[in-house]
């Protein structure tokens, strides 16, 4: 099994031989190539042609992140796994008016019940949150109701609103106020988390799509326009809470991450580097932990999760399985 | 005979049909299995000294094709004898493919780490019984869903186990 590498200093990456060699003003670090997975770039790097197709032939997906943190795009492989059959499928559908908002529907679903269990979590530890949890509630039960996407964004974003306004009562920091949600620029520091671990989930959910047959343009809660990916941000949106929302609470409540690591800039605040080192450990260890699974009867980690999550959606199309969101167990 | 059969799918459809529908739409298994690396590892770096030669036929890629006197042998590499059975009837296909085509000859299954080789001939009675899976063979691809699921000795080793077991209600 693989690891991700996380660039976050300057240089330049380059092939050597048959590994992955970064250059920056320290000296010469090395990469196994077998052993890395896929690659994050923070830092500004340099690269060429002949690292890409290196990476290619090692298939190997390289995400990049501009100054900010914020994920700008993905050098994505050549397709290694290819089904016309699955293609067809994922195509129709999206294209049936039907099938699509059912299967839309479903994300929502896992989306919300998530959300409730984060907030029912807490409720049980004596955080006053009857009405964010009745709220959320009341989203999830009225989204059969629902007939079209826009209603089902619409519904989601109503129910994420009350969710977040259960933040500033889950952290109970000063320094961590939520106010609302801000994107760009985040303007407060737990936007500032919420933004980059969302992109972080982005990423690691594209690098689980490249290991599947479907085609991550094709998404169906969130609009397909052939050009960016969204099937990624479809799926994100089930382990939000379970994953990036999960590192932010247990880094501010243990107090790992705290007001030095974030700089202001152009009315923003982001987090600098040494806070986006230690979000990325925390993110890894949370990716990498486990729980046990029924269906396959051993435990798995997050990562692997996600990876499941795809195949139950890949089942869902070859009409096979309806798709069941994976549910947060606490 | 559709042209879909390949030998592959003959050596699954002796273990699980559901493999042999899921191969036969591309759905392939997950690659970084360590078992299938393994046997892709042990298929390129076994029998060094021989003048193997991989062929690739349409749905069949010989491992070893080897010209003993007047005799033409060809061999597969397996990683283990433990479905020996499964790897004879991939074997009968070859023969009986090769025989289609005017080439007649012999089969031998290799097992590297057990330094052990099983001859293969395509007599009548194994005709028959590769005619069997044929049909058999031709039956699952007609359907338009995979077999379900069941739970095997196999699923444990199985590249596809992630795939058939990924819902958490089971």
């Amino acid at each position: 099994m693989g690891q991700r590498l996380y660039v976050l200093s300057s240089g330049r990456l380059r092939r050597q031989q048959n590994t992955l060699v970064l250059e920056t003003d320290e000296g010469k670090r090395f990469f196994p190539v077998e052993q890395v997975d896929e690659i994050h770039v923070f830092g500004e790097i340099d690269l060429n042609k002949r690292l890409l197709s290196f990476l290619t032939q090692q298939r190997i997906p390289v995400h990049f992140y501009n100054y900010h943190g914020y994920y700008i795009g993905t050098y994505y492989p050549r397709e290694h796994y290819n089904s016309g059959y699955m293609i067809l499928r994922q195509a129709e559908y999206y294209l049936d008016e039907c099938k699509r908002l059912d299967l839309a529907r479903r994300f929502v679903d896992g989306a919300l019940f998530n959300l409730y269990k984060v907030v029912r979590y807490y409720r049980n530890r004596g955080k006053p949150l009857e009405n964010v949890e009745s709220s959320i509630e009341s989203h999830r039960s009225r989204l059969d109701d629902l007939h079209d996407i826009a209603a089902l964004m619409q519904a989601e974003g109503q129910a994420r609103e009350a969710y977040y306004s259960a933040f500033d009562i889950i952290l109970d920091d000063p320094d961590f106020a939520f106010e609302q949600r801000s994107r760009r620029p985040p303007r407060n520091r737990i936007n500032a988390l919420i933004s980059f671990g969302n992109s972080l989930l982005y990423t690691a959910v594209l690098s689980e799509i490249y290991h599947t047959h479907l085609d991550p343009r094709i998404g169906f809660l969130h609009a397909t326009n052939f050009r960016r990916f969204s099937l990624n941000l479809d799926v994100a949106e089930i382990f939000k809470p379970a994953l990036v929302d999960r590192v932010i609470f247990s880094l501010v409540a243990k107090k790992q991450i705290q007001s030095r690591d974030f700089s202001e800039e152009l009315e923003g605040l982001y987090l600098n580097d040494r806070g986006r080192r230690v979000f990325l450990e925390a993110w890894e260890k949370r990716l990498a932990s486990t729980f046990r699974h029924r269906g396959l009867r051993r435990n798995v980690s997050y990562r692997r999760a996600i990876r499941l999550e795809l195949y139950k959606i890949e089942k869902h199309l070859m009409g096979e399985k309806p798709y069941t969101p994976f549910h947060l167990r606490w | 005979m559709s042209d879909r059969i390949t030998g592959t799918l003959i050596w699954y459809a002796m273990i699980c049909e559901r493999e042999v529908w899921l191969m036969a739409h591309e759905i392939e298994p997950d690659r970084d299995d360590a078992r299938l690396e393994w046997g892709r590892f042990l298929g390129e770096m076994s029998y060094p000294r021989s003048r193997k030669r991989e062929i690739s036929l349409s749905g069949m890629r010989l491992d070893v094709v080897e010209r003993r006197g007047t005799r033409l042998v060809v061999g597969e590499i397996k990683a283990s004898s433990r479905f020996v059975e499964a790897t004879r009837m991939q074997m009968l296909f070859y023969l009986w493919r090769l025989r289609e085509m005017g080439v007649e000859a012999e089969g031998e299954l290799r097992f590297p780490e057990e330094r052990r080789r099983e001859r293969v001939v395509l007599d009548v009675d194994a005709e028959a019984r590769l005619a069997e899976v044929l049909a058999r063979v031709e039956t699952i691809l007609e359907q338009p869903l995979p077999p379900a699921a069941k739970r095997i000795r196999y699923c444990r080793a199985c590249a596809y186990r992630e795939f058939c077991w990924s819902d958490e209600e089971d």
